[in-house]
């Protein structure tokens, strides 16, 4: 295929062009000197869809864009920082790894909370404690091959668990289904319907008592949800726990409260 | 619409050139970058060039769907070789903007590729985008 070479990096005009001759002005202003946080602060703000855009990019890992885009942004500032105009390249050549080394970063220290089955979970922990230990080791990251040599597993295990790792993070139910659409419904409004079971709670005798004897953080967990229609999200903020903590509450809470309606009929 | 041809010849550690057609939709997009990482983790490439060529993938493709003419097909061939990949892919497209066009995108692509390359041709009456990119384990050009 004959295709024309395309121009190099740096040359041409882009959206960004207008802020090059703030890098200038900031490396000309002395250190300390009161105008430098104005002249950052314009770059920073200036190039901020760039980190967007890269956050976008990682979003499909299933970790929240906004917090990837904080995390683009904190790499944006250190570009803005350590970049230096007197090298002759665009800021663009020079950001775009900065900022992606910052949210791959991100990736590699960020902990799962993935309904992924405990054997997927596993075998990715397994791999990428082998990947870290092989990327010291050879310098550089390893291949598929070299960590199931290391691990002496087959080579389809590694796949498999590689592939796992593509979902790092859930997506919280309570997260809009189209993230971006202000008008979305949270996926968790599009799944299940109301347990029968508990419609009309408010007069049930049975229940009342049961619920009285539920530990104070579960009862309240229950109730913003159910009376106060409050997401998960919103009672994990409110009590100060994390969602996935709700979930699992809030789960086991309404199978003790189906449990004992099943065990003590009449009862109370 | 979404095709797979496979080809008959295997290429390097047993991996076949394979195309792929699928609607010019932002939708169909990771059914791509998904292709492309299974392929380099086949072709045994390292972690990192591994999420790179996904990434760069999902560049490529995002740019010309944007592109593209509204119900036409986005076309993508990836042909293996030995510690390299060939992604191409091309829309119709509604005008000749070539991809480059979008300074921010382009720098991704070219900063996650090891060589990258865009074609406009006439074709139609409208115009052809191609983009074409090649990657590989690190080593060769490391940032």
């Amino acid at each position: 295929m004959s295709a024309a070479p395309t121009a190099p990096e740096g040359s041409g005009t882009h959206e960004y062009t207008h802020l090059a001759p703030k890098f200038a002005e900031l490396a000309e202003l002395p250190q300390g000197d009161p105008r430098r946080e104005a002249v950052r602060d314009a770059l920073v703000t200036g190039h901020l869809p760039l980190a967007e855009h890269i956050a976008t990019r990682f979003s499909h890992r299933g970790v929240a864009r906004e917090d990837l885009v904080q995390v683009g942004t904190v790499g944006l500032i250190n570009a803005v920082d350590r970049f230096d105009p007197a090298r002759g390249i665009d800021f663009l050549s020079y950001a775009v790894p900065t900022i992606m080394g910052e949210v791959r970063r991100y990736f590699r220290d960020t902990a799962w909370s993935v309904r992924v089955p405990r054997r997927l979970k596993e075998l990715h922990l397994t791999i990428s404690a082998a990947g870290n230990e092989l990327s010291q080791r050879l310098g550089r990251a390893p291949t598929p091959s070299e960590i199931a040599a290391h691990l002496d597993i087959p080579k389809e295990d590694v796949y498999e668990g590689l592939e796992a790792g593509q979902v790092y993070q859930s997506v919280s139910l309570d997260e809009a289904l189209s993230a971006g659409e202000p008008g979305s419904d949270p996926l968790a409004d599009t799944l299940g319907e109301d347990d029968a079971g508990l419609l009309g709670i408010e007069d049930h005798e049975s229940l009342r008592p049961l619920i009285e004897r539920l530990p104070e953080r579960e009862r309240t967990i229950l109730l913003l949800r159910f009376f106060k229609n409050m997401t998960q999200t919103q009672i994990a903020e409110r009590i100060g726990v994390s969602q996935m903590h709700v979930s699992r509450l809030l789960t086991k809470t309404l199978e003790t409260l189906r449990t004992g309606l099943v065990e003590e009929p009449g009862k109370g | 619409m979404s095709e797979v041809g496979t080809s008959p010849v295997v290429r390097a550690h047993g991996v076949r050139a394979v195309e792929v057609k699928v609607f010019a939709d932002a939708e169909q997009v990771p059914l791509l970058r998904s292709f492309a990482a299974d392929i380099a983790m086949r072709l045994d490439f390292d972690l990192d060039a591994i999420e790179d060529l996904r990434m760069a993938v999902d560049e490529a493709c995002s740019l010309l769907v944007r592109a593209a003419v509204p119900g036409s097909a986005l076309a993508c061939g990836f042909e293996p070789g030995e510690q390299v990949i060939t992604v191409r892919v091309g829309v119709d497209a509604t005008g000749p903007t070539p991809p480059s066009a979008d300074a921010m995108g382009w720098q991704i692509l070219t900063t996650l590729a090891q060589g990258v390359t865009e074609r406009v041709e006439p074709a139609g009456g409208g115009h052809r985008v191609t983009i074409e990119l090649t990657s590989g384990p690190a080593g060769i050009d490391s940032p």
